[in-house]
């Protein structure tokens, strides 16, 4: 649905992005991660049409963003980073005015409007001036006008950013719904857990460049390397540190208190054999547990260069 | 305690002053002064003592006219954006915060933005003692002259400072300022030129002082307030204009949008969605956005004009209706003033309120977006603009002279048209090729006085130090539409003796007209400079509007207007 081809895009001698190739299917939700200023937004921005690359080439649904931005413009809906709102209107007007700027037929209009208002209930605002909004609420009616004309492709800029906790796990619960409704979604953030839950594939970008990219597993997998598990004892935490010191593939093993942290390097087969030493060592086992590794780990990994 | 160590003052001295370009400005500035001196210096001084007075004199005034428009024109500019400046940048909020004291955060203000007008003037020091050393000029008038120019500087920097602090826009607050500075300007002008010297020394030595401290005390007085306690704006200076509270509490004229004519320029709110077929951009303009930056300034334009239309209408159309032409420029002087206010802003602000990307997803055309944007501009300005006609109207219908000739006012409402759409697309132009709307809106003036005002001023000169032929000097002023509004025959004079002599005698050729224009390469063929002046604007305003569009489509169609 979206591809990226070599997108280069220099400001003056200055590197935005460093040829970057992206490919995201019919259906995915792409997580885009990074830090500031890594390259998200320049890469968003030429996928929206509104950024001419320095060289190399983009299509959505087909279409070439260089080429042809009228029929990308049709088939995408853009939320940017940073938007303002036009003074003096109200929410519905809001809608309708972009509504008319995407050619929608005013006989589908009420209805679509209504049903956009509902789906990010927006409806009790409808008729509130967009301007004193609060930010979450500007957040939901930004999301709301990318949806009026229904696009097959939904291209987020940090749609969460700025949110307090509560709104954020509301954003959350409509990217999953819009996920639902079948649509390809690209979002960028740059904080991972808030993408982790619900995101098909990630791509991971530092200085322009993309280091890492793919579906959550093979990701993961890529992190095999680094499995950190979590054993809590009931008695002589130093003895089954001891024993667990000497087997193969363990790192490094910490105690504290009766928790031990090992850092470990295998297979599933591995982990199963690691336990059962444990318990035949009768150092009564209390818990025994992979440490999941969280996104934010896999990224300070990734952005370290330990995989890659 | 005020002065030293203020670091709102240093901070700006720093950024202005530091700057090439207020090098380059000043440069310029004075060598186009001493070039006018150079033109005008008397020929064969040696022989012709008198001669040479007189034309100190000239040049003196000349001198102290242009010096006086400057910083009438000037000190809006650096001093009308000093607050709205900070309101923009949303650093406003942090600067009140702070423990400065408001009239630290005022004196500060106010020096830096007078400190480059008043090196501006200063340097042309040198200039003005050289036309001392012509004589025939007193070195008290001198010092006068340099009074009332630090006087206005003072009180006009005082009166932007004021807009600027009840304002959210520095577009507001510098048409406002202008509005009211003008009128002062040519009125203390006015009182300041008389011949009879005494007068004018009394005037500008014991009137104009006084009178000046006293609106300086009452203007710190009220800004001083404002930034003691401002309006509440809410949480991160969102604020909703809300309009049926405006209309409750406006003092003055309240717009009413169901009413003729308000309607006209702010169209009511639709209760429903548009048709289909609407252009959005035009629709949003007019509808939504008019009132965004509130009412007052809107309000405040149209009072102080109609305000000063009355005098003028008594004066100019009434006891002396051979000066109707006056009239109608006062109503292009209010258009190029208020016209640019609301197309200078129109592409500029969607992007200072980060809209553009969201506009330039959609499926509109940037041709759609720009006419869009022309229209509601020039619909506005038009009918802002029209309102001041109607005194025309009134004067037709009720004086004989005016009426036996009433084709003409055809002609001035033409030439009134003209310049509504001259003024916006300019405007739009400037608001293409800039990326704030200050920067745009000085520019557009810019643009506007070189082709309004500036022929006439170069004629004037021309005239009072060359002897090039009057109805050749008239060829340059056909971009300027005052001169075109005073070549217009409107008035017909009653039977005169000179004439019936033209009349009788045939074989007598009358004097070169300098309202009319001979067409090179016909033998002899004239037009009237009207008649030009309307025929040369509507390819100029299509060049002025498709440097827009091209200036629109490369800037941000394609490039995305990315910060
Ligand atoms: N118009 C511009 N001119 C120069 N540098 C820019 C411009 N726009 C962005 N950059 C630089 O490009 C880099 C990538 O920016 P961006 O894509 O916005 O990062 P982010 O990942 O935070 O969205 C940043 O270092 C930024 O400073
Ligand atoms: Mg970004």
């Amino acid at each position: 649905m979206i591809e990226v081809i070599h997108f280069t895009k220099r400001y003056g001698d200055f590197i935005a992005v460093d040829d970057l190739n992206l490919s995201i299917g019919r259906g995915e939700v792409f997580g885009f991660i990074g830090p500031n200023g890594a390259g998200k937004s320049t890469t968003i921005r030429f996928l929206a049409t509104l950024l001419r690359p320095t060289s190399g080439e983009g299509r959505v649904a087909g279409h070439s963003v260089v080429t042809d931005p009228m029929a990308v413009r049709r088939v995408i809906g853009f939320m940017p980073d940073d938007f303002g709102v036009y003074d003096g209107m109200k929410v519905w007007e809001f809608l309708d005015f972009f509504a008319v700027a995407y050619e929608i037929p005013r006989v589908q209009r009420k209805q679509i409007i209504g049903q956009v208002l509902e789906l990010l209930d927006l409806t009790h605002k409808r008729d509130d001036y967009v301007n004193g909004l609060s930010k979450g609420m500007k957040q939901r009616l930004c999301l709301a006008k990318t949806l009026v004309h229904d696009p097959p492709v939904l291209i987020l800029d940090e749609p969460a950013s700025g949110l307090d906790p509560r709104a954020r796990l509301e954003m959350k619960a409509l990217l999953n719904e819009l996920r639902g409704m079948g649509k390809t979604i690209l979002v960028s953030s740059h904080i991972l857990s808030e993408l982790a839950d619900f995101c098909t594939s990630i791509g991971i970008i530092e200085r322009g460049k993309l280091l890492a990219s793919g579906s959550i597993q093979e990701i993961q997998k890529r992190l095999r390397s680094h499995r950190v598990l979590r054993v809590r004892v009931l008695e002589a935490p130093e003895r089954a540190a001891e024993l667990l010191r000497a087997e193969e593939g363990i790192r490094s093993v910490e105690h504290y208190d009766h928790t031990i942290t090992a850092e470990f390097e295998g297979e599933d087969a591995d982990l199963s054999r690691l336990l059962n030493l444990l318990i035949g060592a009768g150092v009564g086992v209390l818990s025994f547990s992979e440490e999941p590794l969280s996104l934010e780990e896999a990224f300070m990994m990734i952005t370290k260069g330990i995989v890659n | 305690m005020i002065f030293r160590d203020n670091p709102v003052l240093s901070r700006e001295l720093l950024v202005n002053l530091r700057s090439p370009r207020a090098f380059v400005l000043q440069l310029l500035y004075v060598s186009f002064l001493g070039l006018m001196v150079y033109f005008a210096w008397p020929a064969g001084a040696a022989g012709a003592k008198q001669v040479s007075a007189g034309a100190a004199t000239r040049l003196f005034d000349l001198f102290f006219l242009g010096q006086f428009f400057l910083v009438a024109l000037v000190a809006p500019t650096f001093a009308s954006g000093s607050i709205t400046g900070e309101k923009e940048r949303k650093t406003y909020e942090m600067l009140l915060a702070s423990p400065l004291d408001p009239s630290r955060i005022l004196v500060g203000k106010l020096l830096s933005s007078l400190t480059y007008l008043v090196i501006l003037i200063i340097s042309t020091l040198p200039l003005m003692i050289l036309c001392f050393l012509l004589g025939g000029i007193l070195l008290s008038e001198i010092g006068r002259a340099y009074l009332l120019l630090i006087l206005a500087a003072g009180t006009f920097g005082l009166l932007s400072i004021a807009c600027s602090s009840y304002f959210r826009r520095t577009s507001s607050a510098l048409v406002v300022s202008y509005l009211i500075i003008l009128p002062l300007a040519v009125a203390c002008i006015w009182i300041t030129r008389t011949d009879n010297m005494l007068f004018r020394d009394f005037v500008s030595m014991s009137v104009l002082p006084p009178w000046c401290l006293a609106i300086w005390t009452v203007l710190v007085i009220l800004i001083n307030r404002r930034l003691l306690r401002p309006p509440d704006v809410g949480s991160e200076g969102r604020d909703v204009v809300d309009e049926d509270q405006e209309m409750k509490y406006a003092i003055g004229v309240v717009i009413d949008r169901d009413l003729f004519p308000d309607k006209l320029f702010a169209p009511a709110k639709r209760l429903e969605l548009m048709p289909d077929g609407t252009n959005p951009v035009l629709d949003k303009e007019l509808r939504s956005e008019i009132f965004s930056q509130g009412t007052l300034m809107l309000r405040v334009v149209i009072q102080v004009s109609m305000l000063l239309s009355i005098p003028l209408m008594a004066a100019l159309l009434f006891l002396k209706p051979q000066n109707s032409g006056y009239y109608v420029c006062y109503v292009l002087t209010f258009n190029m003033l208020v016209g640019p206010v609301f197309s200078s802003g129109s592409i500029t602000q969607e992007r200072e309120r980060q809209t553009l990307a969201l506009l330039l997803t959609t499926l509109l055309t940037p041709g759609r977006i720009i006419i869009a944007k022309l229209a509601a501009a020039l619909r506005v300005s038009t009918v802002l603009t029209l309102l001041l006609c109607e005194q025309l109207l009134l004067a037709y219908g009720l004086i004989q002279e005016l009426r036996d000739r009433f084709w003409f006012l055809f002609v001035y409402l033409a030439i009134i048209l003209m310049t509504c759409l001259v003024t916006t697309t300019i405007g739009l132009m400037c608001s293409s090729l800039s990326r704030k709307t200050s920067v745009a809106m000085v520019m557009t003036y810019l643009v506007l006085l070189v082709l309004f005002a500036g022929p006439v001023g170069l004629v004037r000169f021309l005239e009072g130090f060359t002897n090039i032929r009057e109805d050749r000097l008239a060829a340059l002023t056909i971009t300027s539409p005052f001169s075109a509004a005073l070549s217009v025959p409107a008035y017909r004079a009653p039977f005169t003796l000179a004439a019936t002599s033209a009349a009788t005698n045939p074989s007598m050729l009358p004097p070169p007209d300098p309202n009319w224009i001979q067409l090179p390469f016909t033998n002899g063929w004239s037009v009237p400079v009207w008649l030009v002046f309307l025929a040369i604007y509507p390819p100029l305003c299509l060049g002025f509007f498709g440097i827009t569009y091209v200036a629109f489509w490369l800037r941000w169609w394609k490039a995305g207007g990315s910060a």
